[in-house]
C-alpha cells in the first residue's frame, strides 16, 4: 500500500464535506427551481404540437397510401395475407376436425414422447373449454395464439443465438427488448393498424412483437450459460461452428430456451383479450363483454378458457422439444394412436358429429356473481374506506401537489438526482432528459397522474410481496401451498379478475390499483422466494456457527445476500404495475391508459404514439433506477 | 519418424488491451506485477519453450495462477497465442486457417478437462462417439468404436446412462473414453483427475498408466500435484509465475533442483521410493562390486541389502552390462540433500 494518509483532520472535513454536498446541491437546487418557476406550474405546451403534428402527418400518409405505394403492396400486403393465411388455416382444420380428434390429438402429442400427465392436463384443459360452451372461440383463439407463437419462436430463437454470439449485438437488441417488452402491448396496435389494417393479423404482430423478448433473451442466457469447457471439449474434436450449435449449445440451452417460451406463451395470452379491441374476435370479446355486463362468473369461466389455451400451447411445445428418440414410445403405439384419429376424424365427419355438444353452456360460473354481489353488499364497511383512504388520503393530494404546487423543473432536477446517486452522471442525463421530453410531448399531467398511480401500487405491491417471499423462501411448504394461487393470479388474464373489483369498489383509480397489486405482487414474491433460497448454504452456516439467532441469520447474512435478487424482484413488480395501470384505463384509472384507450378507439396514431413514448420513457426511469440500485447492493465481484 | 511430436518455442500469452507494450516491457526483464501496474495486463505465459517427444508423457506441474491452464489452452489452440509458435508434427498450429486446424483436431488431438466437459443432454455412447460424429463417421462404426473404448476404460454397459447419473470418476473415465475414441495422437489433459476424491484419484492415474503403456500416445498433462507429475510423467516442467523454471524427469529435479522453487516441491516427495539405482550410481571406483541390480530399482528396495553389507552393488542394464555401481555414501548423500 503506497497511500499516504492525509493530515487527520483534513480528512475528517473532506468527508464531512462530501458527505453534506449532494444535500445541499439538492436543497439548493429544488429551493431555486421552487422560486423561480413556482408561479407557472404547468408545463410548457409550445413544444406539443412539434411533436405529434409530423407523428400525425406520417399516420394519414400510410393512411392514404395503404392500397397503392409499393412497399405495402409488394411488402405489407402479401405478408398480411401470408400470416392470415396461416391463421384461418389453423382455424379451419382445428373448426374442420370434430371436437373429440383436436382433443384425442392435444393428448396424443405429448404422449408421443411419453408425456403422458402433459397430454392428459392438454386434452383436459381443451374439454373444459368445451364443456364450458366455449369451443369455437377457443378454437379462433388458439389459432391466433399458435401462429403468434410459431412466428415468435422462428424469429426469437435465431435472435436469440445470434445475440449470445455476438456481444455486440446484443448489446444493441437489450434496449430495445426491454422497450419492446415495457411498451404496454396494445400501442402497438396503433401503429400496425396501418400496415396490417384490423384484425387477427395485427394482433398476431402485436402479440409477436410484444412476446418476443423472454425467448430471445432465454435463448441468449441458455447459450451463454452452456459451459466454456463443453464448447471448448467439443472444438477441440474438431467441431464446425454450426456442428457446436446445433449438437452441443442449442441442446444444452434447451430447457432455457423452453422457459422463454413459456413466458412468450404466457405474454401472448395477456394480449388475447385486448386483440379482440381490434376485432380479432376469440375468447377476448367473450371477456370484454363479461366487464361491461359486470358478469364475474363468465368472465372466469373465458379467463379460464384463455388459460386452457396456454396450457395446450406449452405442453404441445415442450413435447416437440424432446428430440432424443429414446424416449419416444414404441413405434407400433405411435402408430394406433395415429390411425385411431384418423378413423374417429372419418367416421365423425361421416355421420356429421362435429361441434361441441351445449352442456353446460357458461353457467358452471354462475355463481360466483351472486358471491360477489353479496360482497359488494355486505364489505362496504371495508371497501368503503380503503376506497377512500388511497383516493382522498394518498392519490389525490400527491398528484395535486406534483402537477400544481411543485414546479416542473423540480421533478427533472430530482430525478436527475436521484439516478445520479444510484449510478452517475450518464444515467442522470438520461433520466433528466427523459422527464423533460414526457413534459414535451404535451403529457405532463396525465403522466403524473399514472405515476402517482404506478408508485402507489408499486409500494403496497412491495410491502406485501416482500415479506411474504423471504418467509416463503425460509419455508418451502409455505411456497408450494401459494404455487397455485400465484400461478392463478399470473395467468388468468387481469381484465378478469378486474371484474370482480370493479363491483367491489365501483369504477375509479382504486379498482385499478388493487389489480395491479394483485398481478405485481406475484414476481415479487417469486423472485423474492429465489434470492433467500439461493443463499449459499455455507454463508447462513457460517452465521449460525457464531451463534446467530434466526433473526440475526436472516438480517445479517439472507437478506443482504439476496439483497440484489431482491431489487430484480422490485424491479419487475414496478414493470408489472406499468403493464396494469394501462389496463386500469378500462375502469376509470383515467391517466395514460384512457389515453391510449382513446387512440386506440378513433386511431389516433398521433395520440397513441405519444401516449406510447411517455410511458416508455417512464418505464426505463423507473427500470434503470432500480436495476442500478441493484447493482450497487452486488457484493464486488472477484477480477 | 520424427522423434519430436509437439514443440512450444517461445510462446508468450498477455492478457489486457496493450499486449504489444506489456511484451516489451517483459523483454525488459520488469517482473509480472510490475508490467501489470503499468500496462494492466497479466503475462499468463511468459516465454515457454519445449518439445515433447513421441511416445512421451510430458507434465506441466504448477500451482493455481501460474498459467498451466492458460498453456495448454494456448497449445490447443483454444486461446490464441500473443506470441510464439506451437507446432505438432513439423504444422505450425499458430499460423493455421480455423478450416486446417479444424482437420488437424480431428485427425490428431483429444482433450480431457478438469471438469469433464461432457454433454449433459446425451447419453454416455454419444458423449463417446462425438469426436467420430463430427468426422462424419458412420453410425455404425461410431456405435462399434465407442463400445469398445468403453470396455477399454472400464465401464462396459453404462453407455446409455446419461453422464450427470455417474460418479465423478466414472463420469471421468467417459471424458478418457471419449478423448480415445477419435485414436489420438496428442491427448490433452487438463488437471483431469483434481476434481475427484484421493483414492478415485489413484485408481484413474493407475488406469491411465496402464493405458498408456499400450497405447505409447503423446500426452501434455497438467497437474498442481507434484506426487501426481512424479508418478505419470516421463518429463515434467516446473511452471511458476508464466515461465517454466525447470523441465527434467523426476529423478533430475530431485536430484538436481534449478531453483529454490522446484526444490520446495522435491522436499517432501520420499525420495528412496522415486531415484533408481541409475540415478545414483557412479563409475565403480576400485573396490569390487558384488551382486548386480537393474537400472530401474528403486533405492528404497536396495537400502536392506546395502545396509547389511558395506560392499558396493553393480547396476545393469537390460542386456546385463555393467553400467555403474551404487554404494552406502551415494545412496545416503542423495537422501540427506
Amino acid at each position: 500500500m503506497t497511500a499516504e494518509a492525509p493530515p487527520a483532520t483534513g480528512l475528517i472535513d473532506a468527508r464531512g464535506l462530501a458527505r453534506v454536498a449532494p444535500w445541499l446541491v439538492l436543497i439548493g437546487g429544488v429551493l431555486a427551481l421552487q422560486l423561480a418557476f413556482g408561479s407557472r406550474v404547468g408545463f410548457p405546451a409550445a413544444l406539443d404540437t412539434f411533436f405529434s403534428d409530423p407523428v400525425d402527418a406520417m399516420g394519414a400518409w400510410i393512411r392514404s397510401n395503404r392500397r397503392s405505394h409499393p412497399v405495402m403492396t409488394g411488402f405489407f400486403t402479401p405478408l398480411t395475407n401470408a400470416i392470415d393465411g396461416v391463421i384461418s388455416g389453423f382455424e379451419t382444420v382445428l373448426l374442420w376436425l370434430p371436437w373429440y380428434s383436436v382433443v384425442a390429438a392435444a393428448f396424443l402429442v405429448p404422449a408421443r414422447v411419453r408425456m403422458w400427465r402433459a397430454g392428459l392436463i392438454a386434452a383436459g384443459a381443451l374439454l373444459y373449454t368445451g364443456l364450458i360452451g366455449l369451443w369455437e372461440p377457443t378454437m379462433e383463439t388458439l389459432a391466433l395464439m399458435s401462429t403468434a407463437v410459431l412466428i415468435a419462436v422462428a424469429i426469437g430463437v435465431p435472435l436469440g443465438v445470434w445475440g449470445a454470439l455476438r456481444p455486440r449485438v446484443e448489446k444493441v437488441m437489450r434496449p430495445i427488448l426491454d422497450a419492446m417488452q415495457t411498451i404496454p402491448a396494445f400501442v402497438y396496435f396503433l401503429p400496425l393498424l396501418g400496415f396490417f389494417g384490423v384484425g387477427a393479423v395485427n394482433a398476431a404482430v402485436a402479440t409477436v412483437i410484444y412476446a418476443l423478448a423472454p425467448v430471445v433473451r432465454l435463448t441468449t442466457l441458455g447459450i451463454r450459460q452452456v459451459p466454456p469447457q463443453t464448447v471448448e471439449a467439443s472444438k477441440v474434436f474438431g467441431s464446425t461452428r454450426g456442428q457446436i450449435l446445433r449438437k452441443v449449445q442449442i441442446p444444452i440451452a434447451l430447457p432455457t430456451i423452453l422457459t422463454g417460451l413459456t413466458q412468450t406463451i404466457m405474454m401472448a395470452l395477456g394480449i388475447v383479450v385486448l386483440a379482440a379491441l381490434i376485432g380479432a374476435g376469440g375468447l377476448g370479446e367473450n371477456v370484454f363483454q363479461s366487464l361491461s355486463q359486470r358478469r364475474t362468473g363468465r368472465g372466469i369461466a373465458a379467463g379460464l378458457a384463455i388459460v386452457a389455451v396456454a396450457m395446450v400451447l406449452e405442453r404441445i411445445w415442450r413435447s416437440l422439444a424432446v428430440l432424443d428418440p429414446m424416449q419416444r414410445t414404441p413405434r407400433k403405439w405411435r402408430l394406433y394412436g395415429l390411425a385411431g384419429l384418423f378413423a374417429v376424424t372419418l367416421a365423425g365427419r361421416i355421420i356429421g358429429s362435429v361441434d361441441f355438444p351445449d352442456v353446460w353452456n357458461l353457467t358452471l360460473f354462475d355463481p360466483i356473481d351472486q358471491v360477489v354481489v353479496w360482497a359488494r353488499d355486505n364489505l362496504s364497511w371495508l371497501t368503503r374506506p380503503v376506497n377512500d383512504f388511497l383516493v382522498a388520503g394518498i392519490i389525490v393530494p400527491v398528484r395535486d401537489f406534483l402537477t400544481e404546487s411543485a414546479a416542473w423543473p423540480i421533478l427533472i432536477f430530482v430525478t436527475g438526482w436521484a439516478m445520479w446517486k444510484v449510478k452517475g452522471w450518464r444515467l442522470a442525463w438520461f433520466g433528466a432528459a427523459s422527464v423533460a421530453m414526457i413534459g414535451l410531448i404535451g403529457l405532463w399531467e396525465l403522466s403524473i397522474n399514472t405515476l402517482v398511480q404506478v408508485v402507489t401500487a408499486t409500494l403496497i405491491s412491495v410491502a406485501i410481496a416482500i415479506p411474504i417471499g423471504i418467509w416463503a423462501g425460509r419455508k418451502p411448504r409455505i411456497e408450494a401451498a401459494m404455487g397455485p394461487i400465484l400461478d392463478a393470479l399470473q395467468t388468468i388474464p387481469s381484465l378478469v379478475y378486474i371484474i370482480p373489483v370493479v363491483i367491489l369498489f365501483t369504477v375509479g383509480v382504486v379498482p385499478g390499483i388493487i389489480a395491479s397489486v394483485l398481478y405485481a405482487i406475484v414476481p415479487g414474491i417469486r423472485i423474492t422466494a429465489l434470492g433467500i433460497r439461493q443463499v449459499p448454504e455455507e454463508s447462513v452456516e457460517a452465521s449460525r456457527t457464531f451463534g446467530a439467532t434466526p433473526r440475526q441469520t436472516m438480517l445479517g447474512v439472507r437478506i443482504p445476500l439476496a439483497g440484489p435478487t431482491i431489487m430484480t424482484a422490485v424491479n419487475q413488480v414496478i414493470m408489472m404495475v406499468l403493464a396494469m395501470v394501462i389496463i386500469a384505463g378500462f375502469v376509470g384509472g383515467g391517466g395514460l391508459g384512457f389515453e391510449t384507450i382513446r387512440a386506440l378507439t378513433r386511431s389516433d396514431f398521433g395520440l397513441g404514439f405519444e401516449v406510447g413514448l411517455a410511458l416508455v420513457l417512464m418505464a426505463m426511469i423507473l427500470d434503470r433506477y432500480t436495476q442500478a440500485w441493484g447493482d450497487r447492493l452486488q457484493p464486488p465481484s472477484a477480477v | 519418424m520424427d522423434q519430436t511430436c509437439l514443440e512450444v518455442a517461445g510462446l508468450w500469452k498477455v492478457f489486457g488491451q496493450k499486449p504489444e507494450r506489456a511484451l516489451e516491457l517483459a523483454e525488459k526483464g520488469q517482473t509480472r506485477a510490475e508490467i501489470l501496474d503499468a500496462t494492466g495486463c497479466t503475462i499468463a505465459v511468459r516465454d515457454v519453450t519445449f518439445d515433447v517427444l513421441r511416445g512421451e508423457t510430458f507434465v506441466v506441474m504448477g500451482l493455481s495462477g501460474s498459467g498451466k491452464s492458460t498453456l495448454i489452452r494456448c497449445i490447443a489452440q483454444l486461446t490464441p497465442v500473443t506470441s510464439g509458435g506451437v507446432q505438432l508434427d513439423g504444422e505450425a498450429l499458430t499460423s493455421m486457417s480455423e478450416e486446417d486446424l479444424r482437420r488437424v483436431r480431428r485427425e490428431k488431438i483429444s482433450m480431457v478437462f478438469q471438469h469433464f466437459g461432457l454433454l449433459p443432454h446425451r447419453r454416455v455412447i454419444d458423449n463417446v462417439s462425438y469426436g467420430l460424429e463430427v468426422q462424419g463417421v458412420g453410425k455404425e462404426l461410431r456405435r462399434e468404436r465407442a463400445l469398445g473404448v468403453l470396455d477399454v476404460v472400464g465401464l462396459e454397459g453404462w453407455g446409455d446412462h446419461y453422464p450427470q447419473q455417474l460418479s465423478g470418476g466414472m463420469q471421468q473415465r467417459v471424458g478418457l473414453a471419449r478423448a480415445l475414441a477419435v485414436d489420438p495422437e496428442l491427448l490433452f489433459f487438463d488437471e483431469p483427475f483434481s476434481a475427484l476424491d484421493p483414492l478415485i484419484r489413484r485408481d484413474m492415474q493407475d488406469e491411465l498408466i496402464r493405458l498408456q503403456n499400450e497405447m505409447q500416445r503423446t500426452i501434455v498433462f497438467i497437474t498442481h500435484d507434484f506426487a501426481e507429475a512424479i508418478k505419470l510423467g516421463d518429463r515434467i516442467a516446473i511452471m511458476k509465475d508464466g515461465a517454466l523454471d525447470q523441465i527434467g524427469t523426476a529423478a533430475e529435479l530431485i536430484t538436481k533442483p534449478a531453483t529454490s522453487y522446484v526444490r520446495e516441491f522435491t522436499k517432501d516427495i520420499p525420495k528412496a521410493k522415486v531415484l533408481t539405482a541409475g540415478d545414483v550410481m557412479h563409475a565403480a571406483d576400485g573396490e569390487q562390486p558384488r551382486g548386480s541390480v537393474s537400472l530401474l530399482a528403486t533405492i528404497d528396495s536396495l537400502l536392506p541389502d546395502l545396509l547389511t553389507d558395506p560392499r558396493p552393488l553393480a547396476v545393469v542394464d537390460d542386456h546385463g552390462s555393467r553400467m555403474g555401481v551404487v554404494d552406502r555414501e551415494a545412496v545416503a548423500r542423495v537422501l540427506d540433500s
